[in-house]
């Protein structure tokens, strides 16, 4: 029984051991070469549908389900939303300002007027920010990367 | 006593020992995300807000700002990484906070995000986080409520059972959801 304790207690170490400095999240990363961030955002459409690895650091983090986050571009005053699907990838709001390491697709989303305001304003509340509604002219198309795996290093 | 009553109570005392724990666990997360609209269920956010007013030559570059911002506003603190977001914002990231400093108003925003340790790890495995085998653990765990609740009801026997005080209760019980599926679903 000693033992048994003794193996439990060592696997117990061990496990938390290998998981400090880093955490995974979703799938295991594939891809070798990553790709930076100004360049996905200077010609998104050459990499709409395609996988890609990215790396910045991480802006912000949905704060009710874990479910986006934003990351830093290599270039100031640009970032790109990495979005997951509900409950499938939790990023943690401890995160914010650690370095991430993502793969995912290069998705195109389209909203029409309507739904950008929605949107926005949805987000503010998440955000309890302040959302003006005639900050939006028109219909939105916004490029963002659907997260398939992460890597976040302390 | 009937030889499968018997029966019936030892397995339903043994499984309700040993759901005790994980019934515990998913009530207090269920209650916990029940009201994630009023809260967050797995983390406490303090803020801070004050005016830092920098004189013209830490504004000089980006860097410079960091700097000024990281010596007048931040106690004993390693710069883990910073950025500027837009022309007007600069964000930093610290040990602890994540700052965030509006150049224009010189509005300055410290936040630090806190883990509710029990509520998180609750939460991770109610949620179904973990994934892989814990999908089969909660499944489990689900079946033995199952069962915990329909053997319940053949526990007693007599006016005290299901022939009388039993099934009342029990339509009471199954009346709840349905009330408010009629109030709020049809």
């Amino acid at each position: 029984m000693k033992k048994i304790c003794a193996i439990l207690v060592l696997v117990l170490i061990s496990t938390l051991l290998v998981s400090a400095g880093q955490k995974e999240y979703g799938k295991k990363i594939t891809l070798k070469e990553k790709t930076k961030i100004s360049t996905i955002l200077q010609s998104p459409e050459k990499f709409v549908g395609k996988k890609v690895l990215v790396t910045g650091t991480i802006l912000a983090v949905c704060d009710k389900r874990g479910c986006w986050m934003e990351l830093s571009s290599d270039k100031e005053a640009q970032k790109i939303k990495i979005k997951v699907k509900d409950g499938e990838i939790v990023f943690p709001m401890t995160g914010i300002g650690k370095k991430a390491l993502v793969e995912g697709e290069v998705q195109k989303i389209f909203m029409s007027k309507e739904d950008a305001i929605k949107q926005g304003k949805h987000e503010a509340e998440e955000r309890k920010t302040k959302f003006d509604p005639n900050s939006v002219k028109g219909d939105v198309t916004y490029y963002q990367i659907k997260g398939l795996g992460a890597v976040i290093t302390d | 006593m009937k030889r499968w009553r018997r029966w019936l109570r030892a397995i339903h005392r043994d499984i309700g020992y040993i759901l005790t724990g994980l019934t515990v666990i998913y009530s207090i997360s269920g209650i916990a995300v029940n009201h994630a609209d009023e809260w967050n269920p797995n983390y406490v956010i303090e803020k801070s807000t004050t005016v830092l007013k920098l004189d013209n030559k830490d504004l000089s570059s980006t860097q410079s700002i960091v700097d000024a911002i990281m010596s007048k506003a931040v106690d004993n603190e390693k710069l883990k990484n910073s950025f500027r977001p837009d022309s007007n914002t600069i964000k930093i990231f610290t040990e602890k906070h994540n700052i965030n400093y509006d150049l224009s108003s010189g509005e300055l925003t410290k936040e630090e995000i806190k883990a509710r340790p029990i509520l998180k790890a609750s939460n991770f495995l109610h949620l179904n986080a973990p994934k892989r085998v814990w999908t089969y653990v909660a499944d489990t765990f689900a079946l033995g409520l199952i069962f915990l609740a329909v053997s319940g009801l053949f526990m007693v026997k007599g006016r005290n059972g299901m022939k009388w005080r039993g099934t009342w209760f029990t339509i009471a019980g199954i009346l709840i959801p349905l009330l408010f599926l009629l109030l709020y679903y049809f």
